[in-house]
């Protein structure tokens, strides 16, 4: 009786397998492209806008895979001659630490002429051999209007450190990078004197705040949900994510003043699979009609005037690139955090996070 | 039965010399398993190794760990915390044991199944149904409130006790397993005799049944100790910044460009450890506790191992805790019996509410209509039931996850059904270390297995196949399936077999006619275990699964992670109905695994 009821199950996984064996190989036929994704709301907005569109057009499969950080498997991937991904996003200091040993040349004549349009209304440090900048992040300053309101709200980093005249739960990413750069400021160092940081006095400063903190995050989805639970009331946050809950009427607001603007670059790493895909997909993501309508679905923005115009400004006034915007926020500098640390075989930013780790086990 | 058989496994018996030559030699059947672990697991683990001293000089990475105190701190800890979480488990999971024990028929059924389904519900679930629980929205803050405990809702997340709590609860089920396994080996006459003669429930609890049930207990602590080590989803979900273990480490090196070598000798570090402590544990117990507090399955040596502590009873440790307990339970001896088993089941209970309550919040938020986790809902709805079903991300994930789970538990059969008859049934030498070398992936840190399987992968192009991760997954099956097995076999009648044998029987018939009928429902059971635990497996697939493949459990982790939304517990609702649907379709089988030991 058992015996029978194992060999079915055999038969059946044997089966599976067969089946499963077949189905690998369709799915690994050509025509697809696999794109690193940010998961989320953003991942689902760039599904609908951006990959379903493309899907239709081109017959390409867009496959997604959620990584918020792509930089180390690039290079696992490329360093083991087994490169997996068509087209990632990575840190601006990465397309120099990686360029030489893990990402190819774009080629920017192959691309659309529509992308060719929007490529040529972006400043050249934003389109290198390596990498082009297709988002504009932001972090800045995010409360909780339900618990600031009526003109008492904080308007910097020296605010978000004054606990007496803003009394709440805080929130910070658990990263050096933002953090030091917010801890010097709340100190009285001017946003052009940021630079290099002096990495001491920064954590004197967040060792002050910290007994305020009541999550030091490490996702982009966590200040929302903790500013929503109440768990806090002021965060250190990703613009983006905050700001489509501001627009959809949460008790949110974001302070762009002494806020963070930078950008991710969009790299095709070396020996990637199906590299023309990946350039007819960065076209299409280039396209400035269609980077306009993702901001509507979620307002992270493609750095080109062109884009700026075409959006809907009731939206564009959360962009990170938005000139009002740009004008209080600092320029953050992914080179000095790219850049080798005096304490040796690492970066600023390796360097800083240690640190930084010390500081909160503390 | 299983006692003698147990203890003639020894090679010089006749018998089964005559039968073992007729079956040619059953050691030959270790090679598949061996082979699959030597490249799958041991391999990797190697070049682990390898990577983590490639540094110049050979040491630097591996002293940047241990000089720098960031990291000293953290495994100092890491232990610290492992430790408090055994401590927990092995106090309040002495009662629930001991309840499951107490209770009879339907009572019990409940009782056991409220404590080990929780064990076969992915860890990630569990622990995000804690920070629901815990949340300042969450039910606890809310009753707390009604009933005027505090003025208004405090931060009960990100703090050490919150991930004390989760991990306690997350690994209680080991423990209460593990000392239940004790408890039921236990002739319940020693205690009957112990009261006859005079002795009061609290004396006979400490005179007989502790020390009697003492190597379950060591053995639950040791495995629940051993298996906290290498956390990091509960304290990186639960944990504030003071709690950083050193897998959490792991993990955000990895994130890190510069960190090769490093990163290596992060993992080789926390191995290490783990390995120590397992090694220093088991010259005290003995190794069988990796194995012989594992799902109740008794084995030859574990069984030697409630013996042993008897004679050790006069030992100066023994006489102490006598003359400190003696008197106090003397004193509490004039409380009426009745209070002695109040205590157990009231604490019980707690431990039940501690383990359950996290999974039916969770039932209730899957039919919430908001789109974030609050509870109670403001407002019932399906929405996220439909989202789940017609969302083809999610679907996909589904379906790979079973595929995944149903190859992977075909291989860990395979392979460790037919390893546990090479173990159980050859007079190969040095079966313990065998054994241990089948059992110790339950140990090694999954961060640092997933690590190291990474560049395997990556070399033999294998990252994001239904077959790697199948195999991957199986070299935690393979354990299981090869300790079910192994008790399953020793409960087979061996002169059944040598009688087939005698009358002509070949080997295959004697297995086909004889061995396989009667490990059946063990088997049965080990299919199952294997195939939830490849089911739930997230850390392993974190590292190797590829955009083409994503499965259940990664797909809720990218939840967590970028998106809190009630399709978590849509997933978690259908996780739990298909262990509890698995276990009543089992029902039959397990019996018969009951009746037969």
């Amino acid at each position: 009786m058992f015996m029978t009821k194992f060999r079915k199950m055999g038969l059946s996984v044997i089966a599976a397998a067969a089946l499963l064996a077949g189905g690998a190989q369709l799915a690994s036929a050509d025509g697809e492209v696999i794109m690193q994704d940010p998961g989320g709301s953003y991942g689902d907005a760039l599904r609908s806008v951006m990959y379903d569109s493309f899907e239709d057009e081109t017959g390409i499969d867009v496959i997604t895979v959620q990584e918020a950080r792509s930089g180390p498997r690039i290079k696992a991937q490329v360093d083991a001659g087994k490169t997996e991904w068509d087209l990632t996003f990575i840190f601006d200091q990465e397309v120099g630490l990686l360029g030489d040993c893990c990402l190819a040349d774009i080629d920017y004549d192959k691309l659309s002429d529509s992308a060719k349009e929007t490529l040529a209304t972006m400043p050249d440090n934003l389109k290198r051999p390596k990498g082009v900048a297709l988002q504009v992040i932001g972090v800045g300053l995010v409360y909780n209007t339900d618990v600031y309101k009526d003109g008492n709200v904080p308007q910097s980093w020296a605010d978000f450190w004054d606990v007496e005249k803003f009394p709440g739960e805080r929130c910070l990413p658990a990263w050096p990078r933002f953090t030091m750069e917010a801890a010097l400021m709340a100190d009285g160092v001017a946003k052009e004197d940021l630079y290099p940081l002096d990495m001491d006095r920064a954590l004197a400063k967040l060792e002050e705040i910290k007994p305020h903190v009541t999550k030091w995050w490490t996702t982009s989805a966590q200040p929302p949900q903790l500013l929503l639970d109440g768990e806090a009331d002021m965060c250190m946050a990703y613009t983006g994510s905050t700001s489509l809950l501001a627009l959809e009427g949460a008790p949110i607001e974001v302070e762009w003043n002494q806020g963070f603007v930078y950008y991710d670059f969009f790299s095709i790493p070396k020996d990637a699979p199906n590299y023309d895909n990946a350039l007819k997909l960065l076209s299409w993501r280039l396209d400035a009609d269609l980077a306009a309508e993702l901001t509507s679905a979620y307002p992270v923005a493609l750095p080109s005037p062109l884009v700026f115009e075409k959006a809907d400004p009731e939206i564009s006034k959360y962009w990170a690139n938005n000139p009002d915007n740009v004008a209080k926020a600092i320029e953050w500098s992914p080179e000095f955090w790219g850049a080798q640390a005096a304490a040796g075989n690492m970066t600023n930013e390796e360097y800083g996070q240690e640190q930084l780790n010390s500081l909160l086990a503390k | 039965m299983t006692q003698t058989d147990a203890h003639d496994g020894n090679p010089g018996v006749t018998p089964s010399r005559s039968l073992s030559e007729r079956l040619k030699d059953p050691a030959l059947l270790l090679i598949p398993a061996f082979a699959f672990l030597g490249f799958m697991y041991l391999l990797p683990l190697t070049d682990l190794m390898q990577t983590s001293v490639e540094g110049d000089p050979w040491w630097a990475d591996l002293q940047r760990v241990l000089s720098v105190p960031l990291y000293f701190d953290s495994l100092v800890r890491t232990m610290n915390i492992a430790l408090t979480v055994a401590l927990l488990c092995a106090l309040i999971g002495y009662p629930a044991a001991l309840l499951i024990q107490r209770t009879k028929g339907i009572t019990q059924v409940l009782v056991a199944m409220a404590i080990i389904l929780p064990y076969f519900i992915a860890i990630l679930i569990r622990t995000y149904a804690w920070m629901v629980l815990l949340g300042r929205n969450g039910p606890i803050n809310k009753f707390a409130v009604w009933i005027g405990a505090f003025d208004e809702p405090v931060g009960l997340l990100f703090n050490r006790g919150s991930v004390l709590l989760g991990m306690t609860a997350v690994l209680l089920p080991i423990m209460v397993l593990s000392i239940y396994s004790s408890l039921s080996r236990l002739d319940p006459a020693l205690v009957r005799a112990a009261m006859a003669n005079g002795a009061g429930p609290l004396a006979a609890f400490w005179r007989v049944l502790l020390p009697l049930t003492l190597p379950g207990v060591g053995a639950g602590f040791l495995l629940v100790f051993v298996q906290a080590l290498g956390f990091f989803i509960t304290p990186s979900l639960l944990g504030g910044p003071g709690d950083m273990m050193f897998a959490m480490h792991i993990t955000q090196q990895a994130d890190s460009i510069t960190g090769e070598g490093f990163l290596q000798a992060l993992a080789v570090v926390l191995l290490v450890l783990t390995l120590v402590v397992v090694a220093i544990a088991g010259r005290f117990l003995g190794f069988e506790f990796i194995w012989g507090g594992e799902r109740k399955a008794p084995m030859p040596k574990a069984q030697q191992n409630v013996d042993r502590p008897r004679p050790a009873r006069g030992g100066t440790k023994a006489a102490l805790a006598d003359r400190v307990g003696w008197p106090l339970l003397r004193g509490l001896g004039a409380l009426n019996a009745r209070w002695g088993e109040w205590t157990v089941r009231v604490l019980a209970i707690c431990v039940i509410a501690t383990l359950v309550l996290p999974i039916v919040v969770v039932m209730i938020i899957s039919f919430s209509k908001a789109s974030y986790l609050t509870f109670p809902p403001t407002e019932y709805s399906l929405r996220w039931y439909e989202k789940f079903f017609s969302d083809r991300n999610w679907m996909s994930a589904f379906w790979n996850s079973l595929f995944i789970a149903i190859m992977s538990a075909g291989i860990s059969v395979t392979l460790g059904a037919t390893a546990a008859m090479g173990i159980v049934r050859s007079s190969i030498r040095g079966k313990s270390t065998l054994m241990l070398l089948l059992v110790s992936p339950i140990i090694v840190p999954p961060v640092v297995l997933g690590l190291s399987l990474y560049s395997l992968f990556l070399k033999f192009d294998m990252v994001g196949t239904y077959w790697g991760l199948a195999a991957a997954h199986s070299i935690g099956g393979i354990p299981i399936v090869v300790v079910i097995v192994a008790a399953a076999l020793q409960g087979v009648d061996r002169r059944l077999e040598q009688g087939a044998a005698v009358h002509g029987a070949s080997p295959l018939t004697v297995f086909r006619k004889v061995t396989l009928p009667a490990i059946a429902p063990g088997l049965g059971a080990a299919v199952f275990f294997a195939f939830l635990h490849s089911f739930d497996e997230l850390v392993l697939t974190l590292f190797l699964s590829s955009p083409r493949m994503k499965t259940l459990p990664l797909m809720l982790w990218g939840d967590i992670n970028y998106q809190l939304n009630p399709v978590l517990a849509v997933v978690s609702t259908l996780e739990v109905l298909l262990v509890v649907g698995g276990i009543i379709l089992a029902r039959p089988v397990f019996a018969r695994a009951r009746a037969g030991t």
